[in-house]
């Protein structure tokens, strides 16, 4: 049976409401200056104000306009998902990959590092070098990248062993093609779907992080994030100003995180031929 | 997914991401520029210290000799469970832990306890009722707050019920120079336990209950089933002595996997409530940079993950026979 995954995630309800919810929040990133009259960095005159027609979710503790605050707080995470999504699956593809087919002991070497990083849990780690570090968002990407391969790499490699015994591989070994050709040629276009679906998981994580370790402050100071947003908030719960600068802001980064939960669900849905007998199954 | 590697092999694993770990915690700090000792001590620590005891500190720490030396001074220290001194605290680092783990493990407890069971529950009810309006609403909202960050659901709840309704203490474990004795003492633990447990055990649910109704939706189409039913089991029998029992080994093994998330879920959760558990310390540590205490928690975490993963792995093979049979 031949598998359509990015036919079936149109269809997808739920996948279709995830992919709204990234449109809007992406809607925001994009055209944060248009939408917003403010520098999210600018000392407006007042703190605290409540929303009005000049500020629509009022100003903050250091008077700084909520509202385009949150919007360059999208850019913030779907920049650091994007960058986190297309380093770690590369690295996932190059590491899986090589294993499959180069096999021996750099299999398993890799492999081996696979395993033992796997059982590492990677916010702990995270929160230790962050601690030390106080990461600028590039060395937070890095870092986020480099802890968050190993578990696609070990898909990659097993999709990749069974891919290498079909026919088309070997008729194009047959033909004279090394391993590179076949890679990039032969094994990544079938890879596909399984990488937007890792990529996506990877996005997510990366969001969830980044809010995290700013929540906790272990984050650079001067960026501007949903979770740092949400740690300054959380201190003035005894004033109603969380009703416009905590629970927005917490609103935004769960559309974002639900948003690609469910695009990841939906994958996932369409790519399992288990669930497609009984997709089958009902229509009939 | 396939898992490859079982008993030797996956205890290997552990030792490994372990040496990685200690590696990491003595590497992180000598990297820093400057002197080393402001970098495992912080420099806050610094200012109230008096010559004398940076020079023992140096000593201790083997800091004016080579690194294979301060490497075995680090290690004969963790053998000794001696995980520095906290400055802020005025403390070994060991007994603030112990100090305040009995809460967090109540809480984290508790917490998988009853996420574990209502998520069984629930997606057995709901995996055997498959596409009744039921099953589709729990999926839908289960599936929507399994996808939000664990901290924003804590703030949610002391929001709601704390702040705006009032109905729940705001803060803490126990009202502080209240006093209490036995029946009281209880009330006033459960009172300020109801909303960090109830975060926990929503944030935990979505996960446990789609992966146990997936695996029932599955099952139901098997030919023990449709023998179950021709036999004329119960419902009740059907669903959990057939189809229930049949889905407890994906979901121990996730259960187990979940463990880390748990840990760092009750970190966040701590923080928001102040829960006085290891959580809370975690984030005074981190506000006050006393890098030994923070090094000592996330330590203690980590040794915690792998060793439940470890145990999960074991438990594995023992749950499903044929694992064992094919080695």
């Amino acid at each position: 049976m031949h598998i359509r995954p990015f036919r079936d995630l149109i269809n997808d309800r739920i996948a279709l409401s995830g992919l709204s919810m990234l449109a809007l929040i992406s809607f925001m990133a994009i055209f944060a200056p248009v939408l917003s009259d403010y520098s999210p960095y600018d000392y407006t005159g007042q703190i605290f104000s409540p929303p009005s027609a000049h500020h629509p979710l009022g100003t903050d503790s250091m008077g700084q306009d909520i509202w385009s605050r949150l919007l360059y707080g999208a850019r913030t995470s779907l920049f650091v998902a994007f960058a986190v999504a297309i380093l770690s699956s590369a690295l996932s593809l190059f590491i899986g990959a090589t294993s499959a087919l180069l096999g021996g002991i750099y299999e398993r070497f890799w492999m081996r590092v696979v395993d033992a990083m796997i059982s590492i849990p990677t916010i702990i780690v995270m929160i230790l070098v962050a601690a030390y570090l106080r990461p600028s968002i590039l060395l937070l990407i890095i870092l986020m990248s480099l802890f968050s391969w190993p578990g696609g790499a070990r898909i990659v490699r097993s999709q990749v062993l069974s891919l290498k015994e079909r026919m088309h591989v070997s008729a194009a070994r047959t033909f004279g093609a090394d391993w590179k050709h076949i890679l990039i040629n032969h094994i990544t276009p079938d890879l596909a779907p399984i990488i937007i679906a890792m990529m996506i998981q990877d996005a997510r994580r990366a969001v969830f992080m980044e809010a995290g370790l700013a929540f906790l402050g272990v984050s650079d100071p001067m960026m501007i994030s949903w979770g740092k947003m949400m740690q300054q908030a959380l201190a003035f719960t005894y004033l109603n100003v969380w009703e416009w600068w905590l629970v927005p802001t917490g609103l935004a980064l769960s559309l974002t995180l639900v948003g690609l939960s469910f695009i990841g669900f939906g994958l996932e849905a369409a790519m399992d031929p288990r669930l497609q007998k009984y997709k089958q199954r009902r229509v009939d | 997914m396939k898992r490859e590697q079982f008993g030797r092999g996956s205890i290997l694993n552990y030792i490994i991401a372990l040496a990685a770990i200690f590696a990491l915690n003595f590497i992180l700090p000598r990297l820093m520029p400057g002197d080393p000792l402001h970098a495992i001590y912080g420099d806050e620590a610094l200012v109230a210290m008096t010559p004398e005891m940076e020079r023992s500190l140096i000593r201790e720490f083997a800091l004016d000799r080579s690194w294979i030396d301060q490497l075995q001074a680090y290690l004969m220290g963790l053998s000794h469970f001696d995980l520095g001194y906290s400055y802020y605290y005025k403390d070994q680092v060991s007994s603030v832990i112990m100090g305040a783990l009995p809460w967090t493990l109540l809480l984290t407890g508790l917490a998988l306890v009853i996420a574990t069971a209502l998520g069984i529950i629930l997606g057995i009810e709901s995996g055997y009722r498959r596409g009744e309006l039921l099953d589709r609403c729990i999926v839908a909202s289960l599936m929507f707050l399994s996808g939000f960050p664990d901290f924003f659901i804590g703030i949610l709840l002391l929001l709601l019920f704390g702040v705006a309704l009032g109905i729940a203490p705001l803060s803490g474990a126990i009202t502080p120079y209240a006093g209490l004795e036995g029946f009281g003492y209880l009330e006033d633990v459960i009172g300020h336990l109801a909303l960090p447990l109830s975060s926990l055990v929503l944030v935990q649910l979505g996960g446990i209950y789609l992966l146990t109704r997936n695996t029932i939706v599955s099952l139901m189409g098997e030919s023990f089933i449709l023998t179950a039913k021709a036999k004329g089991c119960s419902e009740f029998s059907i669903k959990y002595s057939h189809a229930g029992r049949n889905s407890l080994l994906p979901v121990t093994t996730a259960t187990g996997l979940r463990i880390p998330h748990l840990l760092t879920g009750a970190l966040f959760i701590e923080i928001i409530f102040s829960y006085p558990g290891v959580g809370s310390v975690l984030n005074t540590a981190l506000n006050a940079r006393d890098y030994p205490l923070i090094q000592g928690i996330l330590l203690l975490i980590t040794v915690a993950v792998l060793t439940a993963n470890l145990i999960v792995d074991l438990l594995y093979s023992r749950l499903d026979p044929r694992v064992r049979y094919a080695h």
